[in-house]
Parts: structure tokens; sequence; C-alpha cells
């Protein structure tokens, strides 16, 4: 029927609400085509045979997507009378029980997501009705709580295919108001009131857009949709054609009357054809309506849409490329002025808005513009719709209002990260928008901020990336594909992305030298300032951006032709070599374990690593956290093995030909003088390679024995001090001289600066942070690393019956445990949650076990003593998790309650420090935390010959992290000195074999012996007894080669 | 009405400019050149090329000065080291992707590119040459060859083709690094709608697109003792080929030419525009007899062969329109090897034409299959055999190529005193020369059929309202009380208007000149390098003067030619002529 008069559009609506709200139950299947991915198709066939067999008279429909892609498929359930109920992860077996609770005019609850009592189309409102008090109400759910739906005000909720049920919410009651009750002029001015701005993009004023073209004086103008949506990652404009055709169309042909235009294009990337499907089936129906064609409502104005399929162009998003294309040339843009507005489609007036700008139109009618102007910021009104991808939990489409923070999409909706590894950035605006890093997740999402930052907000991609994903990698993708869509018609663009990709190339390959991140800058700021169209302006964001907020991973991969994230496959062996501080061979060694050459793999072993049995007992174990074993079951305890090989190789004495060996291939003297300044883990690694590349080391040590936090930190029951022993006296073995007892002040210092040919300073951090809070000075308050070492002198300790620990470290829990060990009752307090304690998990979970006891989200406020001075119990504020804060993690916020522990004994490990007094004499520049200034790839501090390493530079750092360092300052220290590249001598490359395990099995769990709980009272054995030969053989037999690359 | 007038700021000086400019034209204004590789004006504007960037004040990114219109209160500056950086980085970027042979490349005088690169001091290239894989060359044609490896995408040819031409045989394909300039499906020029006609050749900044070289060819049938190689040279080689040598353009170098050639070992040295003359005696009578036997009109020149093969392609139901004389160029070949032949006794199997002619169309036009009328008149009596087949003119050479061999050979051109064209086939008229700009044609053919229709003496030889390079220009002749309305147009655009007309019915004229090339021949692909509208009307006054001073000026006047139809051919339009002197044409597959 042809619509003429409000009371047949009255009457239509009656049509489609009974539809809306059956008396019967109505099932409502998500099928978009992100649903229909996920296998709504199946479930709507395996819901309407449930229903068959079971008799049950409901109405089963499809409709449009709901937006929460990590859950899908979604199921609404509509009983009359009651809530309508969102079911998520819906699977086809799921069906029948499904179907036999609604027989019982039932829904399981527990099957639910979340309800919908009343739901506000914003042009109609619908009202299901109470009940289902169990399932949350929509709103409430972090998905959604922070979320408002303007564009995506009927998306999931009625069938797109369906102009009925988009008349029942509503919809063409705005073109109605429009073409009976106003004139374009004032149309137009609601427009501009609304201040509604472009959402493909670049954000220009919809409102001085149409009143461009309004002025342009023609017989015959055009207005086109451009549904081109060619980002990687973004898919809003997909699902809200696909969802609710209607909307567009209505806002399209409010614009049609607004401008004078009297033919329509609907310009849509084939790759879409649910989309293309829909909007066909729309544009016939409402034709079919009379809402299309010639005197809609009877006004006297004639409107015509039509739509056109595009062959799927990045460039063709651009305004002038597509109407090139649309005249059947190539997608190809040319200089503006003249504008669209002035010429464009066929010469003639033309107007192009985004699907999402045209989708706002009808709400902007309904409800004013005054309304609308109430969402948003003053200068971004309105919301915009997001999707969400990449490394976050809830994938999905969000939409927001204008101004809300990244962290809010991210964090709270998002829910952070998907994976184990911490966020890093998210890129905004696809690939031609910009990497904002984690730590500007507070940065408001509007068009002025995001272009700030270097981003875009772009048609509002954004994709999140963790600690994996290298940032030069990102770059490098993104360019590949913005230089392969380039149309290439102007220079910067065509050329100029080719050779920044040519750069990057080489970065991820390693073949790249410093100079070429100038040019790299200098061709993104050229391609910016110099390209003809948006596509080539925007071309270099993501290198730009990049190269702002991650510059030290470009300069990783130049200077050290190392890629963190673990990506570039051609800069390291494996993954778990790459993540490896040291970067041991593992591959290589667990291959020679594997084929029975014991003391092969300890030799490949010691050469990377001088304290395989040490560093096997106390390490991070950062070789796991990239294991790509992962994926199957859980990762090769790589560590635990290298400890394995290491204690064979001690118990059978196999070590000393092999250290003799070591020492018989120390390269000819030098007689260049090396002093280290402390034999912790640092100074001895870089002691043991300086000497073995001939050169004259003497270290330095305060303590009267060498090992450091090894030695002074880790309690005897994680590491016997034999095996440390035993392991540094292969440093000694190795030429090196130990100094013991030898404090080194600033004038000692600037003797042995002059003394030597290099210094190499690495005295740690050791000095244990305050609270700040009133009674620290109690007696009985400790500090947790001067604990540890009174222990490990052998000195009793001074701690009473109730220890309490403050912190979470390592060095509480090492604080925790030994206090237990005396007898004590410990108990750990820390101010957030257990997940975020920053200790290592084994560690944590052995404390639990032997009886230390956590009292979480708990605040140190005062320390309280009595008259006598005596400590009689920690007070804390009790904290509740807040908003989530800039490392990702929920901010503890402090609440009104306040408790007090009681206790005789509080022992602060809350992080350490560096002492560089001595060293700041001696003229060397210190950072604003204390630590000492040093290059992070050649360790030189801003005195020359004066190197430092270890947490006296980096601060807090794990044992293997400082040994890292140590072995990174052999190597530039002797570079220096040597003047030659010399540091590979003192490798060997091993055969092994070239086996991929082709078909691997998942493995039970790993479980490693340890000393039953009850034989670690009162003494500190060792706890952890590793691995047996049986199961060292089976991790070893876990590993999948990662080493071997295709070709190999 | 004065022109209206903005003023503005121009790196900090005041100017008053038009209005209507560009930046890149009110900076010419300010005796600022910027530099630029891709505009064209009115034909390619583009903005392809980024290098004529200028930094506004205001304005968020650098403005291209070639499409950015001129406001007032504009602050320009061109000369900051963000213009210079950037114009230096596009121009780099160019540079990589471009081969580094210009030691031997055609174009080593005449690049735009490899004197922009130096006039810009880029001593070095920072960036290596992508991976974009060699291209493989187009030799499909017997005219023109395209090297894309050499092409910058600056997308002159192709705006030259469409708009100047409207013949749209190349255009882009491919995306970013697969980016080229090509044919339809890739399928070569020679299979393609091209006419040969080589504008595109003429705007490339860069060697992309050359002729097809003739020189070796030419070199080795002088040196062979056996053959007797004569020359033709076109009427518009004389009036811009001292370009090459330095002399300031529009002079003209007729003599020096005749004796130029004539030391590089021709046998003869002859003149294509004694045969322009004989054109005009059929061509002449061709019309006369059209309009007396009301024949198909208006009759079309045929002597461009560009816009015949432009026919061929987009006007085939009017092929017949054309006339049916061949070009002088074929007709020299085909009176060489015969009438001269036979005259001084010469074995027409020994005797080698080469042209030098200011287009690159003629190389195809010599190797049309019809072209061998002195063959097949030779064939009966000396018992020729298929594959001893020769075409009427053998090798066709552009104004460059000749140039070159003249350099080659070590001839101070320039400083020749110059001597005349041999006889009889170096005999010409005024009316022979001004085939060399567009209107000519047309003007020699009315200074006959003038005089022949009415017996009298034409008064008035200069038919001023056909000079010019004013796209179509027209005229009526009054001739024994008959109007007849004449028509010229140069460029394939503007003669497209008169052929749609004449395609309808409803053109109103009873003659056309179709010119391929904007200016005629002296603009034609073959000419030295540049040539644009301002050189084009230095090379027309240079005919003109030569027209006015010829002796004779008036082709039926021509005592060879007329020596000519006595000895040999008899009448124009004659048995004889039919064989030699006129052909026919075929219908061409279309555009898409």
């Amino acid at each position: 029927m042809i619509i003429k008069s409000s009371e047949d559009l009255k009457l239509i609506k009656e049509k489609g609400l009974a539809k809306l709200l059956p008396k019967r139950p109505r099932i409502g299947i998500g099928m978009g085509t992100c649903g229909i991915g996920n296998g709504a198709q199946e479930l709507f066939e395996a819901f309407k045979v449930a229903l068959a067999k079971r008799k049950i008279p409901a109405l089963l429909t499809k409709v449009g997507c709901f937006g929460f892609c990590a859950q899908e498929p979604l199921v609404n359930i509509t009983l009359s009378g009651k809530p309508l109920v969102i079911l998520n992860s819906v699977l086809p077996k799921d069906v029948d029980s499904i179907v036999k609770d609604l027989a019982g005019n039932n829904i399981n609850s527990k099957r639910a997501l979340c309800k919908i009592e009343t739901w506000d189309h914003l042009t109609g409102e619908i009202y299901y009705g109470k009940g289902f008090e169990q399932i949350p109400a929509w709103d409430k759910i972090t998905f959604f709580k922070w979320q408002k739906k303007i564009v995506l005000r009927d998306c999931g909720l009625i069938n797109p295919e369906d102009i009925e049920e988009y008349i029942a919410v509503g919809g063409y009651q705005s073109l109605l108001t429009v073409l009976r009750d106003l004139k374009p002029e004032a149309v137009i001015a609601e427009v501009k009131k609304s201040k509604l701005r472009g959402r493909g993009g670049a954000g220009f004023p919809t409102g001085i857009k149409w009143e461009l073209m309004r002025k342009e004086n023609s017989a015959e103008k055009y207005i086109i949709c451009n549904a081109d949506e060619g980002d990687p990652g973004a898919y809003m404009n997909r699902n809200e054609s696909e969802s609710d055709p209607h909307m567009l169309l209505e806002g399209m042909i409010i614009g049609a009357y607004a401008m004078g235009a009297s033919s329509g294009i609907i310009y849509v990337r084939a790759e879409y054809p649910l989309a293309v499907e829909r909007i066909r089936k729309a544009i016939t129906d409402a034709r079919k309506f009379g809402l299309l064609g010639d005197n809609i409502f009877n006004s006297g104005f004639s409107f015509n849409l039509q739509l056109v399929e595009g062959a799927g162009a990045f460039v063709c998003g651009e305004e002038t490329a597509l109407i090139s294309s649309l005249e059947g040339c190539s997608g190809r843009p040319h200089p503006r002025p003249p504008f669209p507005a002035q010429k464009g489609y066929l010469n003639k007036p033309t107007n192009i808005n985004n699907v999402e700008t045209w989708s706002n139109i009808p709400v902007i009618i309904a409800k004013g513009a005054d309304w609308f102007t109430q969402t948003g910021t003053q200068n971004s009104s309105g919301t915009k719709v997001f999707s969400l991808v990449g490394k976050i939990k809830n994938t999905g489409l969000v939409e927001l209002p204008l101004g809300a923070s990244l962290q809010t999409l991210i964090y709270n909706i998002g829910a952070g990260s998907g994976t184990n590894k911490k966020i890093k950035a998210v890129q905004s605006g696809g690939p031609s928008g910009g990497c904002i890093p984690a730590a500007l997740f507070n940065t408001p999402i509007d068009y002025e901020t995001l272009a700030s930052l270097g981003a875009i907000m772009g048609s509002g991609g954004m994709v999140v990336m963790d600690d994996d994903n290298c940032m030069v990698d990102v770059a490098r993708y993104f360019t590949e594909f913005t230089s392969s869509e380039s149309c290439g018609k102007c220079t910067p663009c065509r050329e100029g992305l080719i050779q920044s990709l040519n750069i990057l190339n080489n970065i991820t390959k390693g073949r790249a030298v410093e100079k070429d991140i100038q040019d790299l800058q200098n061709l993104g700021a050229v391609i910016k300032d110099t390209a003809l169209c948006g596509l080539g302006q925007t071309g270099p964001n993501p290198v730009l951006t990049t190269l702002k907020y991650f510059m030290h991973e470009y300069e990783e991969h130049i200077k050290e032709q190392r890629c963190d994230g673990g990506v570039c496959a051609d800069l390291f062996v494996s993954p778990c070599e790459n993540s490896c501080p040291l970067h041991m061979n593992i591959p290589g060694f667990l291959e020679l374990f594997k084929e029975g050459r014991l003391t092969d793999a300890f030799e490949c072993i010691i050469r990377d690593n001088p304290f395989p049995s040490s560093s096997g007992r106390i390490c991070h174990f950062h070789c796991k956290m990239r294991c790509r074993r992962e994926d199957i079951d859980y990762p090769v305890s790589q560590g635990e093995i290298h400890r394995y090989i290491a204690d064979q190789i001690y118990k059978g004495a196999k070590d000393v030909k092999i250290i003799e060996g070591l020492v018989k291939e120390r390269l000819a003297k030098t007689g260049k003088k090396i002093s280290i300044i402390g034999a912790g883990p640092c100074g001895l690694t870089a002691a043991f390679y300086l000497s073995r590349l001939g050169h004259d080391v003497v270290i330095y040590e305060a303590n009267p024995e060498p090992g450091g936090i090894l030695r002074y930190g880790i309690p005897e029951y994680r590491l016997p001090k034999a095996v440390l022993r035993k392991e540094i006296a292969f440093v000694q073995k190795m030429g090196v001289k130990i100094l013991c007892n030898k404090k080194i002040n600033g004038d000692d210092l600037d003797r042995k600066i002059k003394g030597s040919d290099a210094v190499f300073l690495a005295t740690g951090a050791y000095k244990s942070m305050g609270l700040g809070i009133p009674g620290e000075g109690l007696k009985g308050v400790l500090s947790g690393t001067a604990f540890l070492k009174d222990v490990a002198v052998g000195r009793e300790p001074l701690i009473g019956k109730k220890v309490v620990v403050v912190g979470a470290g390592n060095v509480a829990v090492d604080a925790a445990r030994t206090a237990l060990r005396f007898g004590s009752e410990v108990t750990i307090v820390y101010r957030r949650e257990k997940t975020d304690m920053p200790a290592n998990k084994d560690e944590i979970k052995g404390a639990e076990s032997e009886g230390v006891k956590f009292i979480f989200l708990a605040n140190p406020k005062s320390i309280r003593g009595d008259s006598h001075g005596s400590l009689k119990g920690l007070i804390v504020t009790r904290m509740i998790l807040g908003d989530y804060d800039l490392s990702g993690r929920r901010k503890p916020v402090a609440t009104d309650e306040v408790f007090e522990i009681p206790c005789d004994t509080v022992i602060l490990a809350v992080g350490e420090k560096v002492d560089a007094e001595f060293i700041k004499r001696c003229g060397i520049l210190i950072n604003h935390d204390g630590t000492v200034k040093a290059d992070r790839f050649d360790l030189k501090t801003s005195l020359d010959k004066v190197y430092a390493g270890g947490d006296l530079v980096l601060g807090p750092a794990t044992a293997v992290e400082a040994m890292s360092d140590g072995k990174k300052a052999a190597r530039v220290i002797d570079l220096v000195l040597s003047a030659e590249d010399r540091f590979a001598k003192l490798f060997h490359k091993f055969n092994y074999k070239s086996r991929i395990p082709l078909e691997p099995k998942v493995s039970s769990k790993l479980d490693t012996e340890k000393l039953e709980i009850e034989k670690r009272r009162n003494n500190f054995k060792e706890v952890c007894l590793g691995l047996s030969l049986k199961q060292a053989r089976a991790e070893a037999n876990r590993c999948l080669r990662c080493d071997l690359k295709e070709g190999n | 009405m004065p022109e209206e007038k903005v003023s503005l700021k121009i790196d900090g000086k005041v100017y008053e400019c038009d209005a209507d400019s560009t930046i890149l034209e009110a900076c010419a204004k300010a005796a600022i050149d910027i530099p630029t590789l891709c505009y064209l004006k009115g034909i390619n504007q583009e903005a392809a090329c980024s290098i004529c960037l200028v930094e506004v004040k205001g304005a968020k990114t650098l403005l291209r000065s070639c499409v950015t219109s001129i406001k007032e209160g504009m602050e320009i500056f061109t000369n900051t080291p963000r213009v210079r950086n950037a114009r230096r980085l596009n121009l780099e970027l160019l540079l990589a992707g471009h081969p580094k042979d210009c030691l031997v490349c055609d174009r080593n005088q005449s690049c735009e590119l490899r004197k922009l690169a130096f006039d810009m001091g880029i001593r070095e290239v920072r960036f290596p040459k992508t991976t974009k894989i060699e291209l493989p060359l187009d030799t499909t044609s017997v005219s023109l060859s395209r090297d894309p490896n050499k092409c910058i995408l600056c997308g002159r040819c192709v705006a030259v083709c469409s708009a100047v031409q409207t013949v749209k045989a190349i255009d882009f394909s491919g995306r970013g690094k697969s980016s080229k300039v090509t044919t339809f499906f890739d399928s070569g020029l020679a299979n393609s709608v091209c006419v040969n006609c080589g504008q595109c050749l003429l705007v490339c900044p860069t060697g992309a697109i050359s002729e097809r070289n003739a020189t070796k060819q030419v070199w080795n049938v002088l040196s062979d003792p056996k053959k007797i190689v004569v020359v033709e040279v076109a009427p518009a080689v004389r009036a811009a080929i001292g370009e090459e040598f330095g002399m300031p353009v529009g002079s003209l170098a007729t003599a020096k030419l005749a004796e130029g050639l004539r030391r590089l070992g021709f046998a003869k040295v002859f003149d294509t525009q004694f045969s322009a003359d004989l054109t005009i005696m059929e061509e002449a009578h061709e019309l006369i007899q059209r309009i007396k036997n009301k024949g198909r009109l208006p009759m079309i020149t045929s002597c461009s062969p560009g816009w015949i093969k432009f026919a061929e392609h987009f006007f085939p139901e009017i092929l017949e329109n054309i006339s049916s004389c061949k070009s002088p160029q074929q007709m020299f070949g085909a009176i060489a090897k015969t009438y001269y032949a036979r005259k001084y006794n010469l074995d027409p199997r020994n005797i080698v034409v080469v042209s030098i002619m200011p287009c690159t169309a003629k190389k195809f036009e010599a190797m049309r299959p019809e072209m061998k009328g002195a063959f097949d008149y030779w064939k009966e009596e000396l018992g020729l055999k298929k594959d001893e087949v020769f075409y009427d003119v053998d090798y066709v050479l552009t104004t460059r190529e000749a140039s070159r061999m003249i350099k080659e050979a070590g001839i101070n051109f320039a400083n020749l005193a110059g001597e005349d064209f041999d006889e009889p086939l170096g005999i010409s008229t005024g009316a022979a020369v001004i085939f060399g700009a567009t209107g000519g044609v047309m003007e020699a053919a009315l200074r006959t059929a003038y005089e022949v229709l009415t017996g009298r003496q034409l008064e008035k030889l200069d038919f001023m309202e056909l000079r010019g390079l004013n796209g179509i220009k027209v005229a009526e002749v009054e001739i024994d009380g008959m109007k007849l309305k004449v028509a010229v147009a140069n460029s394939l655009s503007k003669a497209r208007v008169l052929l749609e007309e004449v395609e309808q019915g409803k053109s109103p004229y009873a003659f056309i000149e179709i010119m391929t090339c904007p200016g005629g021949c002296l603009g034609g692909a073959g000419q030295p390098i540049p040539t644009n509208n301002e050189i084009r009307l230095k090379r027309m006054e240079a005919i003109y003067r030569e027209d006015k001073n010829k002796p004779i000026r008036k082709s039926h006047e021509n005592p060879a030619v007329q020596a000519l139809y006595k000895e040999f051919l008899g009448a124009p339009l004659g048995e004889l002529s039919h064989h030699l002197l006129h052909t026919h044409y075929k219908k061409r597959e279309g555009a898409l």
C-alpha cells in the first residue's frame, strides 16, 4: 500500500507492533554477517525444527546484530508481557532445552546475558514487561553499561527485512514530520544546530555541508551514501546497513528533501553481500509503501534511490574517488576545489555522507537538536559507533557518547586484554589512523583530541594491541595496506608509502641503519603535507605515531636487531630465545639433551648463561611467556630443564672439563684493565664474558661474599648457597678477580676510572623504600631487604610472633616465607588484588601452601605502637576496586573502613631503590628516580669509559634481566676496547637434529617434586627439588622447535 | 572591460594579479618559476606530481600551485625550508623509481625530470629502486615505443590522448606500486585505437615514450654502394630543425637542411613540397569533380595519417568523405620510384626513399600495406616476385632523428652556408610550404581550385581567416558566384566536433582540412622538444615567411609538377594518378 498520511502510517505501525509484541512467544535470532558467521543460520533452522517438534506457535524471526560480537550468536526471546531476554553464545544443541522452557512459558535465566524491560528506540518506545528478577538488566552488564545507543537504536531488536517493524518503532515518522511541517531550510537549521559531524572520519559539520549543497542552483542534484567501509577492523557501517537499513533510507530521504536532490545513490562495497541484499530489499519495500518515488506522503516531493556496488578500493572512501568510481572511471581522487557540492557526480552538485551520519538524522528530527547535543562534548555532539577488535576480551560494536575515554572503551567495556599479555596500544581510525599507547588511554575520544595525538577518528575502528604486538610490524602492516591501496596518482602517496614500507621491511628484517629513522620521519611528514587526498595525508599516521610513542622499539630493531614483541621472525631464533633476557639457545640445548648429549647441552647452556643452575631456580622464566606450546597446552619448562642439566653435570663432576675447555679458549690477553663495581648477577656476568675476551677484570664488592641479591636476597630454600658458590667459582676460574669487603666511595671510583680502561657500574637496587606513614620509626618495623640479608648472613632476625609483610613482589613473598620458617605467624598485606601481585606465581602459591595469610585490598595507614614504643598493629584502610588505571588494572580506591591488623613486626617490602650517591659525586648523571643515566643500547654513562647496567640503571628488575645487562656490557665494552665485534667468538654452533614434532599431543600438567610442607618448618631446606630425568625428557620432547623455519 | 585584479603577497612582496590566475601563474608573473612535471595548462591539471608545492599562510598542508586559485590577501611562500624539503623529497621519490640510464636515453637533452633534478641540486638519491618489477617495453607500434619503466605517472600523455585527441588509447591501470599507463588489456599500442600521433611523446617529461628509431637502418643504406638513397623533407621540418642546433625558434633552415642532408650522403636531396604541390593538383581536382558531379561532400583532406587512422576507428561511416589522395610523403615515394626512375633510367629496386617528417604517424603510414604503388607499377615489367616487394617510402625519420644523424656526422648545421634542393623533385611553390601549418592545405587547395574553376588569377593569395592556432577555423569563399564554406580543424578533439556534424549529415561545409596535431605538422610529434604554443606560433611565422618569399606560390604553377604531368601522368585524376597517387581506407575496430 502507498502511505499518504499519518493515519496510513499509524495503520502500518499497528501491524508492526503486533509482530514485535505478539501474544505468542517471539524468538529473534541475531543474523547480521557476524551472527551468521558464528552459526546463526544453523541456529535458526534448529529453532524451526524444535518449535515444530513441540508444536509451539512461536514467531521465529531474524533480527540484526545487538553488537556483542564476543557473545555471538545472540538470541532474544519475548514472552508476552515479560521482558525481552537476550541469550548469548547459543549453540544448536541448546535449542531443544530453550524451546522446552518456552513450552512452559519460561526462560532459563542461567542462559541469559541480560533482559530489556523497556526499550527507547528514540523514535518511539517499546514496553516489553517486567519479570525475570535473576537476569540483569541490559544496561547493568559491563559491555553495555557505558554505551548509549542512538545509531544502533534498533539494531538487534527489529527484523531488518521488515519495513513494518521499523515503522512500529517510530520509523518514517520523522520523514512525515519533515515533509508535512518543515521547510528544507528548517531541516538544515536543525541539523546545523545538532552539531552533527561527518561520521566517516573527517568530522566536517554535516549541517554546513548540507547548506552548501542547498545553495547550489541546479535542476539536478545527487546525494550519495558512502558505505564503502574499507578499513580492516571496521564493520560498523556494515552492521548498521544490515541491521537497520530503513534508518539509513529515512535519513537520506530527509537529507534529499533538505538539499533539494531528487536522486540518491548508496555506494556499498560488493564484499558486503548481506548489506547489499538488505538495502536492496529496503529500497524495494520503501518504494512499495510510497516512501520512495514520486510525491512522497502526498507532499509533492519526489526522490529516487539506487544501490551501486563498489569493487572495494580503500581510496573510494574518498569523496572524489568515489564519484569517479560511480561514473565508471577508476577510483582516483581529483584536486578540490571544485568540491562535490559544486561539481560532483556527472558534474552536478553532489552531497556525500557516511552511513552513520545519515542514520543519525531521523533521531535528530524526532528528538530535536537540543536533545542531541546533550550527548557528547561541546564540539563533538552525539555518539560514535566503534568496532572494538584485536587483543581485547569483549570484542564488539560499541556506541559511546563522544568524549568518553579510551580507558572506558578498552578496559571497562572491552574488559581489558583478551590474552595474558598487557595491552600496549590501540590503533584508532584504521590503517590511516594512529597508534595510541596505553599510557594515554585517559584521552577523550573526539575528533580534535585524537588528531592531536596523531591519530584520527576515522570510521571508528579500534584495534587493540598487546605486548605480543611489535609496533614496527604494526606500522609495516598498515603501511603495506595503504601503499597497496594508494590509487597511484600522486607522487608522495604512491612512491613515499612504498619507500616507507621498504624501510619498515628492512627494519623488521634487521637490515636497517639508524639514518632510516630520519628518512621515515621525513617521508611521513612530507607525505602528510603534500599528498592529494585523505588517504595519502593520513597514510603515514601509523608510522608517525609509532615513531612518536614507540621509538624504543624501532631503536631496538635497528641497534640490537631485536624484536621484543617476538613478531619479526628474522630477528630471533625462536620465541623463547627472543624473550629470554640472556637469549639462550633454548631449542638448541633441548635438542642436544633429547639426543642424550648432556655435556654438549651443558656447554651450550653455560656459554649463554654462566649461572644455569642458580638461574634455573629463581628465574621469572621469560622464556615461558612466549612459548608457542601454550597454544596446545602450556609452556615448556625450559628453565627447569637447564637447571636439571646443570645439576646432573655437577653431580657427575663433568663440569670440570668443560670449564677447563672454556678457560683454554680464553682469547689472547689484551692488557686492558676493567673494573666492575658490584659482584651481583650483573657484574659477575659481565666479568665472565669480559675475562673470556682476554681482558683483566677485577670486581669490587662491598659485602663479604660475591653474589649480590642471589647471595643476600633470595633465601636458601629457593637458592642453596652451595649451588651459587659453585657457579660463581666458574667466573673466578675464567680469571676474574673478586675483591670482597671493598665498599667503593666516590674517591675510590675516581681512582678506578683513572686507572682502568673501562669501569662497569653494577651495584644494583637494594635500598628499601618506606611508606611514609606514621609509626615507621617504631622498633619492629623492618625493611624487607635488610631482613633477608640478616637471615642470609646468619644473624638472628629481630622479628616477633606476629609478622605483617607489606608488599606484593618477590621480596615480600621471600620475607614472608622466611619469617614463617622462624616460627612466626605471617600475613601479607596488599592494597590491590591477588591477581595484581607482581611476585612469581609459584612463589605466591608456595607461600599460601606454607600458611602465609593474605589480606588484599588493604592499604597501610599507620603503624600503631603502645606507650612503650612496642609495635602493636598495622592500621589499614579497606580499599575497593575502582576504575581501570593506565596500567590496565583496576585502581584501588579508599573506603571509610579502617581496621587494625594486630602484629608485633611489620616488614616493609614495597619496593627497592638505587643508592647512587657515590656515583653522582664523580659527575655521572643520575635520573630523577635515582637510577644512573645510561644509554639503553651501549650502556654508556655520561662519563667517558664508564658504563652502567642492571638494577642500577633499570631500577628493580629480575636477576636474569640484570645478567642480560652484564652480558650486553661485556659486548659493548669489548667492542670499544678492541674496536672489533669479537663477542661471537665466545659462542659455539652445535650441530643437532632438525625435527619438528608434527602431531604434538596434549600433555598432562608437569608436577615437579617439592619438599613436603611439614618438612619445611624451621629450616631452609630447598623446596623445589627439580625435575626427574623422566620429567626432563618429557618436557624437552614437548618443544615445538620454533627455531626451525620453512626452508631450513 | 578591465580584468578583475587581486592583490597578494608572494615571498613578502605585494603583487596585483588577474583574479582568475592560479598561484603558478601569479608566481610566473612575479618572475618565480615554480617547477612542475605534470602540469599542462588546460589539459592536465590533476595535481599528480606534487612538485609545484608552495606554502600558503593559513593552509594546513602545502598547496599545489598549479591548481590553486589565488585569492585577495593571500600570502604565498615559494622558497621556505618546508617547501624545498617537500619538493626535493617528492622529486627524489620519483627519481628512486626511475632508471638512471640518462647517458643513453633518447631524451637526455630534453628530459624535464633530469633537468629538474639538476636544477634542484639533487646529487644523490637516498632511496633505492623499490621492488617494482621491470615492465616490458611496448614495441608493438611501428611509430612509437613505450618504456613504462621510465614513466613517472604524471598523466600528461593520458590527458593529451584523451582531452586533446579524444582517442583514449592509453589510461592508468592498477593501484599503488602497480600503477601504470597502459593500453586496453595491456595489448600494446599497435593493437589499440592509438593513431600514432605521438602527442603523448611530445608532452612526456621523460623518455617513457619515443619514436621507433630508424637512424640505424638509414645509416646502413647510406653506406650501401648499390643503393641510390634519396631523401624528401616535409615542409614543417625546415621551420623547426634549427632548434635542435641552438638556432632561435622560428629560424628557417631550408637551405642548410638541403646542404646538411647532402653532406650526410644522400644521392639526391628532394623536397616533399614538390609532392605537396602534386597533392594539391590531385586534391583540388578531386574537390572540383565532387562538386561538379555532386559527389560526397564535404571532402576532407587526407594528408595527416593520424587523422586517417582516427577516422578508420571512430568514424568509419564517413570514410568516403575523405579525399582519396595519398599524402605528399606517399606521392613522393611513388613518383620517385616510377617517374624519376624511368626518367634517369634507374632500377626502382635500388632506389631507397627516406623521408624526414615532423610526424610519428608517418612511420605507420609508410608501412600501410597499400602503400606500394611503385611496386605494382613495375611488377609486370620487371617480373617482380612477391618477396621482392618494396614500399614507396622505405624509411621515415622524424625531425629529431634527422638532426641526430647530422650531429653524429659532425656537421656544424647552424654554420652551413646552404644549398638548393635537387631537381626536379626538389622544386616547390609557396602553396606547398604552408602544408606545414594548420589551414595550409586548405589555403593551397583554394589557391588552385579557384584558378582552375574560374580560369582567373586569384588576387589575394592569403586566406588570413584560415591561419593561426585556433582549433576550428572557418571561411567562405566565393568562386564564380558559388559560395563555398570550408572549415579547418587541428587536433582530433576539434576534428571530432566537425566530424560529428558530418556523421549526422549536418555539416555545412564543402571542404574540411583536418590536421591531427595542434598547430598542424609544425606541432607534430617528430618535432624538437619542447613544442608548445609559443613555439608553434614562431614556427608558423617562419612557414608563412617562406611562402611569401617563394617566387611561385600556387601549386599548379610548379614547373616540375607541370612537367611530371606532361611527361608521365597525363592529367590530374588520370589513370596513372589513380594507381600511383590515390588510395583507399578501411574500417578498423573502434573504441569500446
